[in-house]
């Protein structure tokens, strides 16, 4: 656990809404492993009041920096994205446990909705360099809100896409991308997943005949970000037991069978 | 020399700012920013008799100048509150005082008369005052007889300093301030949060998973503020203020008005170095003004 100031380095708008926010921070970039997220303070003072959790898509330990990708939802947000190179940024962080890859596997899924690529793209780089080969199923709703991804990506990864209105790639949603791709024979042997809530709930309800080894990053509303509040429950189950878990501490990465829907 | 120290009737306490209960865990979160042992106390999350489960999500979300929750007093209940939590607090050498909040008049005197025979506790606060939950909380804090009938019988129960936290969704607080002095309280808390709530106008529903939920943050600020001026004209007991407290000078508001200590509570959740923060600040303050103790500015705004 750390808190440090951020200095912003470049604010890139990457598709219409989408923005990905580039801080230095040395110590930031050599501890994030993926699936860790940021909690930031965009401001000081009460508009926005509390901070906001952003997932890491990616570090470069070399040169110092840590970046997030971003959508514009709401107030904090779009200030955020008028931010200019040289503030600073008070940052709780990385924050949470990271995706847990497996050893042994050769063949890793990557299944992503919308802005939930964020921290897919950290990701995808650990797995190509464990010498996986790596395919990424990417949608949205339509082609003008799909971020070109392949320069934040390592080359080797194949990717998928997927548009609801069909205005580019696969017509229709992500899920069924890839259960296409399943039955042309397509063989995951890890899959991570993150996205919009239905999306990953109805990947984990098909997980339940497929049993692959099923990661997901799960996102709630979220207030102090270091498990004091409890504000970030999300129902679990361990055993027979079931009760809720906070996504900020032990999120915001879980296993399929470990969520409750 | 400033002297930080404050004197609540029976509980001494190193400075006058307490982390609130519910927004500070059992401390261990924040024991990787600061060292525990410079908060005045520490009140740990509300206990149960047995483990609560606490509300579906959502459970909380931001409002202008704050936020509303409604966690519904998850905890894992007294016994492993006492068997894992406690100890590590020990450890931490902060000053711990526990909210306990029962579902019946019996579960707050077994609650109180369990922690008063363990090593540790410097002060019970009960809760009386929680909009989150079903049954108790809130139920036994907004009547006058129910309060002095409840406070009389934990009372008996315990020998520890007795804190009684009041809810601002009252008519007039100053009578159940009364009712909680005359069954026996030592202190008074106030204020816990108030009922609020947010639709989702996309989703046309409620927006937390519990429909309604307790708002806290800056925005309670002047109501906290006013729920201690007038309580403090109505009792003798010392009282611990709190609402929305983030700065030196928002602090001071409430020891103007009548509070001898004050609790932060949603503020450590934008920023977790904000007790000490609010610590240190003080401690400028009176050096500054020349301040001997806060008990020379506490009421002050009463004798202006």
């Amino acid at each position: 656990m750390m808190f440090f100031k951020g200095q912003v380095k470049k604010i890139t708008e990457l598709t219409f809404n989408q923005y990905c926010l580039l801080l230095e921070n040395l110590q930031a970039a050599k501890k994030a492993v993926p699936g860790q997220f940021l909690h930031i303070r965009i401001r000081e003072g009460l508009a926005p009041f509390l901070r906001r959790p952003f997932s890491i898509a990616g570090t470069s330990p070399r040169e110092g920096t840590v970046s997030v990708i971003f959508r514009i939802v709401g107030e904090g947000t779009a200030m955020l994205s008028h931010l200019q190179p040289g503030e600073n940024l008070d940052c709780l962080g990385p924050l949470g446990s990271g995706f847990e890859t497996i050893d042994k596997a050769a063949c890793s899924v990557l299944i992503a909705g919308g802005i939930g690529a964020a921290p897919l793209l950290f990701l995808a780089r650990k797995l190509t360099d464990e010498k996986k080969k790596v395919f990424l199923f990417y949608g949205a709703s339509t082609a003008s809100e799909l971020i070109p991804l392949k320069k934040y990506l390592p080359s080797e990864v194949e990717i998928h896409w997927a548009t609801e209105d069909g205005s580019a790639g696969y017509e229709g949603l992500v899920t069924g991308l890839f259960v296409k791709a399943l039955k042309k024979g397509l063989k995951p042997e890890e899959i991570f997943a993150c996205g919009p809530r239905p999306m990953l709930q109805a990947l984990a309800l098909k997980n339940d005949q497929w049993n692959f080894p099923l990661q997901l990053s799960l996102e709630e509303r979220m207030a102090c970000g270091i498990g004091a509040c409890q504000g970030c429950a999300l129902k679990t189950k361990s055993g027979d037991e079931i009760g809720y878990r906070m996504v900020c501490r032990d999120g915001p990465v879980f296993h399929s069978y470990e969520v409750v829907w | 020399m400033q002297n930080m120290q404050v004197e609540l009737g029976p509980l001494k306490l190193k400075n006058p700012v307490l982390a609130a209960s519910g927004t500070f865990g059992f401390g261990e979160e924040f024991s990787s920013f600061f060292d525990l042992h410079e908060l005045g106390a520490l009140v740990v999350n509300g206990i149960t008799l047995k483990p609560k489960q606490g509300n579906p999500p959502p459970r909380v979300v931001e409002t202008p100048a704050g936020m509303l929750n409604a966690i519904g007093l998850q905890n894992p209940g007294l016994d492993v509150f006492l068997a894992d939590e406690l100890p590590r607090l020990k450890n931490c050498r902060a000053a711990i005082i526990v909210n306990i909040a029962g579902e019946t008049e019996d579960d707050y005197v077994i609650l109180a008369r369990e922690l008063s025979t363990t090593e540790g506790i410097c002060a019970i606060e009960l809760n009386l005052s929680c909009p989150n939950v079903k049954k108790g909380g809130i139920l036994f804090g907004t009547a006058a007889h129910t309060i002095d009938k409840l406070v009389t019988k934990v009372r008996k129960a315990s020998n520890l300093p007795l804190i009684v936290k009041l809810s601002p969704n009252v008519t007039d607080i100053a009578e159940l301030a009364r009712a909680a002095e005359n069954g026996g309280a030592d202190i008074l808390s106030l204020i816990n949060t108030l009922r609020g709530m947010v639709i989702d106008t996309a989703g046309r529903r409620p927006f937390l998973g519990n429909i309604t939920g307790g708002l806290s943050g800056p925005a309670v600020r002047p109501v906290a503020v006013r729920a201690v001026y007038e309580v403090y004209r109505a009792v003798s007991i010392p009282i611990i203020g709190m609402g929305g407290i983030v700065n030196v000078q928002d602090a001071l508001q409430f020891f103007m008005a009548g509070a001898q200590a004050v609790a932060v509570g949603t503020a450590s959740f934008v920023d977790p170095f904000a007790i000490p923060r609010l610590i240190a600040g003080l401690h400028s303050y009176l050096e500054s003004q020349n301040i001997v103790g806060i008990n020379e500015i506490v009421g002050a705004a009463h004798s202006f």
